[in-house]
């Protein structure tokens, strides 16, 4: 080897830490992760987003009563595009549910400690998208109150039943699964830091609501023992379940027989789609947070790099199947394959494609570089990309298979609503307004979780 | 003495490192201290091992559970559709296997995740409204930054004036009595 | 520390050498029946011949991705399997000759390389510009060069490694393993659709080259698992194997093992239940006519039993249960390859035929006596990787006695 050659570029250098040099013990762990809400002062910048969300989720109300009174009529929905802006949506705010379980779930099982310091943040995203997610489907029914009996089996005056072979009804159980499991690991994991909230608090009416949640918790050590055996269980669940919401999904689409829609790559494909959008979403708030805090000694730049090559490999995994879904169109030589492949990319929505390569497949190999993994302003702007690619993703299968599928002579366009639009802009609020109040009030941060990256039982040098 | 005792929930040891709380734990094992219980803001490895406790059953109970799931899954879906309203869609079978794994899967993790959680705090017996311990000064710090080791007044070789001393002898920031 | 550490694996060089002799002899009996068999069946030959030749083939192209996630990953796993994953590579030359007779017997495997029937067919006819024989022997050779130079690269460079304090050269295994792995995925698809998927021209499937690519990281686990339990026993890795890595292997065979469910399943359900004509046909031939018990034996063994002991870690740090799975899963692995390949050919029922048997073990031999030769060559764990502290690691050995 020449040594004279090996610019220090080309040496091996060891990732940055997972705690910051600021934080070197128990006591500053704590005091720092319960000064974010155990205190009368409240950033100004909370209240701005906070009241924009609030304003938006006035829209929603709104929009949803409207709704309710008129019908779905006031959406761009008619023939034949009868699945609109609803379950894009859906698909949408599902897909950004899932980095929360992925990181909290599969890092465990893999023992990435890395995973630590953004678990609980990115659960709580996954309750509050998986919330948002609900409500269009049960909205789009217009009338939800009539819609239990053929949503969930129970025996009622009709005495009919759901119809378990429609991909619909795994739907609902798939996503309230979902939403139960993920209230349970998110709780659960909560309980040591909201002991510690009811251990500091000052003020009587605090001690008493951490007290109430904390249910008890006071540390004992065959509690613990027993707390990691379930987190370990819930965690090897709900990789699965995981994996299993966004086929699920995708699986909504995929029996039917509709060219663009009909493909055994949509499974996976859907999964790593839902991956890509969940992280992005998962930078676009903690980056924001984390400089508003001041916890870059909890989210280092070790987890934002580690952040943007999930990311990179997720987007990998998507364009993979973009590939293959091109690449099996032709080679089928089926005549409706091919023109759905002609139509998408050069059709009326063509633009709506070449824009969803330019977000999710151009843009993000950016990624590839470590200065960009490494620089908080790059990775906002390129998750922000992948959020709205991914978003052109689901308005491109639903859209363009749906306006010009078999017969010619019922071919249409789509064109939404004000309503449409206002419908998912209050849902962008009521997500926003939830996670800060989230922050405002709970453990942002896993407390006893990072305690652990300590130094302990290690030998003196 | 018998008076005192019985007002007495048992004797409380403060550490600052979990390092010093796993070693006592260790020792009072060793000298024979059976009904005791340590306390700390993280999961020490080995330490519930340490204070006598060796295995939860936990697992089984999520095993149990996760069959069950499948069987309601399964079970239900087959009644509905074959037994209870067979309904013919599009040709397809009434009892169309691959179309009810997905709802099987989901049942089976449902159940096995939430009987999970919620055999934990039965097993650990929270919510619990009062608890001894709690009345210890300084047992706040339990959820923070310090670490403690309580022998109980129910081990037979509980005597307060001994077990003060032992604790005493394993270097502790504090030992406290807790009252009931 | 480097020099014990090449001491002790030459220590161990005699016991892989007569591994390697064993596995070449049992290679060189059952070739000698595959020349029978070819003389016999002609056609047959082929069919039996391309089965064992896909399958060595993944566990080659399987160790060589698993080298890859490991250079982009990290973790204690790979530096305790990387000698391993690296020899495994090292056959590829050897694969490039075995796949020969396939090039030589395109015209009894592949419809489409019938002139005749192409005509015939205006399906075919569209597809002829990618399924002809030409361009298949030509993208044959590509895909090798592909992997010829990520195999060629890694081995080099970890040699490199060994040799200096440097870190130059572990930054460059990094640095390829990225760009390596997209490049890999994508030609290993094109060779999956070439030399699997093509045998029944007509279908199409857009999951199925990651089945198979799945399909090759499972076997990677299961042989590693394997040959680590052995050379666990011994110096110098059995400080780095110890029983809680070789569960750790366990666990990630047991998530391909469920990867490899969830993206059968995925494939099936949505064939089943859109039920095309031209995609039906693929399960139509596959569940019926005995092939159904096939595939009912693969979900009992190439998923049920597997899931349900590797689930449990109790019963998975026990090494002779942990071997065993393993063992069963190389077979399965087979067994699913058989079930995927053989009825492309018949379609009148199931048959298994002496040479599907036979082909797949000379091969195997063959292929293990060059992994064992190629094994013992370097010290089997990698030296002056910059992740991984090998000195540290034997303190803690020691510490815990």
């Amino acid at each position: 080897m020449s040594e004279s050659s090996t610019s220090t570029r080309q040496q091996y250098t060891p990732p940055p830490p997972e705690l910051g040099p600021g934080q070197t013990s128990h006591t500053s762990i704590t005091e720092k992760i319960t000064s974010i809400v155990l205190t009368p002062h409240t950033p100004y910048q909370w209240f701005i987003v906070v009241l924009i969300g609030l304003m938006l989720v006035g829209l929603l109300q709104v929009s949803i009563a409207y709704l309710l009174y008129e019908g779905i009529g006031i959406w761009g929905l008619n023939v034949p595009v009868g699945w609109g802006f609803a379950i894009i949506h859906f698909v949408w705010w599902i897909g950004i549910g899932h980095a929360g379980t992925l990181i909290s779930a599969i890092l465990l099982l893999f023992r990435q400690k890395w995973r630590t310091s953004i678990n609980r943040s990115a659960e709580a995203m996954t309750i509050f998208a998986v919330m948002c997610a609900g409500m269009f489907p049960l909205i789009h029914t217009g009338r939800p109150w009539l819609a239990a009996y053929w949503l969930f089996p129970y025996p009622n005056s009709m005495a009919v039943w759901p119809q378990f072979r429609s991909p619909l009804i795994w739907d609902v159980f798939a996503v309230s699964t979902y939403f139960t499991v993920s209230l349970v690991f998110w709780f659960l994991g909560m309980v040591p830091d909201l002991a510690s909230f009811r251990d500091r608090a000052k003020h009587r009416v605090t001690r008493v609501i951490y007290g109430v949640l904390a249910m008890g918790w006071r540390g004992s050590a065959v509690h613990w023992e027993r707390y990691e055996m379930t987190s370990l269980m819930l965690a090897g669940l709900a990789t699965p379940l995981v994996l299993s919401v966004h086929s699920v999904i995708s699986l909504d689409f995929s029996v039917s027989i509709l060219p663009g829609w009909h493909t055994t790559i949509f499974p996976p494909y859907f999964v790593a789609g839902a991956i890509y959008a969940g992280f992005a979403m998962v930078l676009l708030l903690l980056i924001p947070i984390r400089r508003l805090y001041g916890l870059q000694d909890f989210i280092t730049l070790r987890h934002l790099e580690n952040m943007g090559k999930v990311m990179l490999t997720a987007g990998l995994i998507v364009a993979y199947g973009y590939f293959m879904e091109q690449f099996i169109a032709w080679y089928s030589a089926s005549v409706y394959e091919g023109f759905m492949m002609q139509n998408r990319m050069f059709g009326d929505y063509g633009s709506f494609y070449w824009a969803l390569i330019l977000c999710n497949i151009a843009i993000p190999q950016f990624l590839w570089s470590k200065r960009v993994r490494r620089n908080t302003v790059w990775l906002m702007f390129i998750s922000f990309v992948i959020s709205v690619g991914m978003w052109l993703e689901r308005f491109v299968i639903v859209i363009t298979s749906l306006h010009a599928d078999f017969m010619p002579s019922s071919w249409d366009m789509f064109y939404p609503t004000f309503w449409d639009w206002a419908t998912y802009a209050g849902t962008i609020g009521f997500f926003l307004f939830a996670f800060f109040l989230f922050v405002r009030g709970m453990p942002v941060i896993a407390a006893h979780e990072i305690r652990t990256l300590l130094p302990f039982g290690k030998k003196e040098k | 003495m018998s008076e005192t005792e019985s007002d007495t929930y048992g004797l409380m040891a403060e550490f600052e490192t979990p390092e010093e709380l796993l070693e006592a734990a260790k020792l009072a094992y060793g000298k024979g201290y059976r009904t005791m219980d340590a306390y700390s803001p993280l999961p020490i490895h080995g330490l519930a091992a340490a204070i006598g406790f060796h295995r939860t059953n936990l697992p089984i109970l999520t095993f149990i559970l996760a069959l069950t799931g499948a069987i309601v899954g399964y079970g239900m879906q087959y009644w509905i559709q074959v037994i209870d309203f067979p309904v013919n869609i599009g040709g397809r079978p009434l009892h169309s296997g691959p179309m009810f794994i997905p709802v099987t899967f989901e049942l089976t993790i449902l159940f096995a995740a939430v009987g999970t959680f919620v055999g934990l705090w039965i097993r650990n017996g929270l919510p619990m409204p009062y608890h001894p311990v709690f009345n210890v000064a300084g047992f706040e710090r339990a959820s923070q930054d310090r670490f403690f080791l309580c022998i109980e007044s129910a081990d037979p070789l509980f005597d307060a004036e001994g077990t003060r001393s032992f604790l005493g002898g394993l270097n502790p920031v504090e030992v406290s009595t807790v009252d009931q | 520390m480097n020099e014990e550490l090449i001491r002790q694996s030459e220590a161990l060089a005699p016991q892989l050498d007569s591994s390697r002799k064993k596995a070449f002899v049992c290679g060189l009996l059952f070739a000698a029946l595959t020349v029978v068999g070819y003389f016999i069946d002609h056609g047959q030959f082929f069919q039996s011949y391309l089965l064992a030749f896909i399958y060595w083939m993944s566990l080659s192209l399987g160790c060589l991705l698993l080298l890859m996630i490991h250079h982009l990953a990290g973790g204690r796993w790979g530096f305790a399997i990387r000698r391993i994953l690296e020899a495994g590579t090292r056959t590829l030359a050897l694969m490039l000759v075995l796949g020969v007779p396939i090039l030589l017997g395109i015209h009894e495997l592949y419809e489409w390389s019938h002139e005749d029937v192409v005509a015939a067919d205006e399906i075919l006819q569209k597809k002829a510009v990618f399924l002809n024989s030409t361009s298949f022997v030509i993208r044959y050779f590509v895909y090798f060069l592909v992997w010829f130079i990520l195999a060629f690269l890694l081995n080099k460079w970890t040699a490199a490694q060994d040799a200096t304090s440097e870190t130059s050269p572990t930054r460059r295994m990094q640095i390829l393993s990225g760009p390596g792995t997209v490049l890999f995925v994508l030609v290993t698809t094109f060779a999956a659709i070439d030399w699997i998927m093509s045998l029944e021209p007509h279908w199409f499937s857009t999951i199925y080259a990651a089945i198979y690519i799945i399909g090759q990281l499972l076997l990677t686990w299961a042989f590693a698992i394997l040959v680590g339990v052995r050379l666990s026993r011994h110096l110098p890795l059995s400080a780095l194997l110890t029983n809680e890595r070789l569960r750790d292997l366990g666990t990630f065979m047991l998530a391909f093992v469920m990867l490899w469910a969830y993206t059968s399943f995925s494939q099936f359900i949505i064939i089943w239940s859109g039920n095309l004509p031209e995609e039906i046909t693929w399960y139509y031939a596959r569940l019926q006519g005995g092939w159904q018990h096939v595939g009912y034996l693969l979900v009992a063994f190439h998923f049920a039993l597997p899931l349900v002991l590797l689930v449990s870690s109790r019963l998975k740090a026990r090494i002779p249960i942990l071997t065993a799975i393993a063992a069963g899963m190389m077979i399965m692995r087979l067994v699913d390859l058989f079930w995927i390949t053989a009825p492309a050919f018949d379609k009148t029922g199931l048959t298994l035929h002496w040479m599907d048997l036979v082909i797949p073990i000379a091969m195997g031999g063959i292929w293990l006596s060059v992994f064992y030769g190629q094994l013992k060559k370097r010290s089997l764990v990698p030296l002056n990787d910059p992740r991984f502290d090998f000195a540290a690691l034997a303190d803690e050995v020691d510490a815990h006695g």
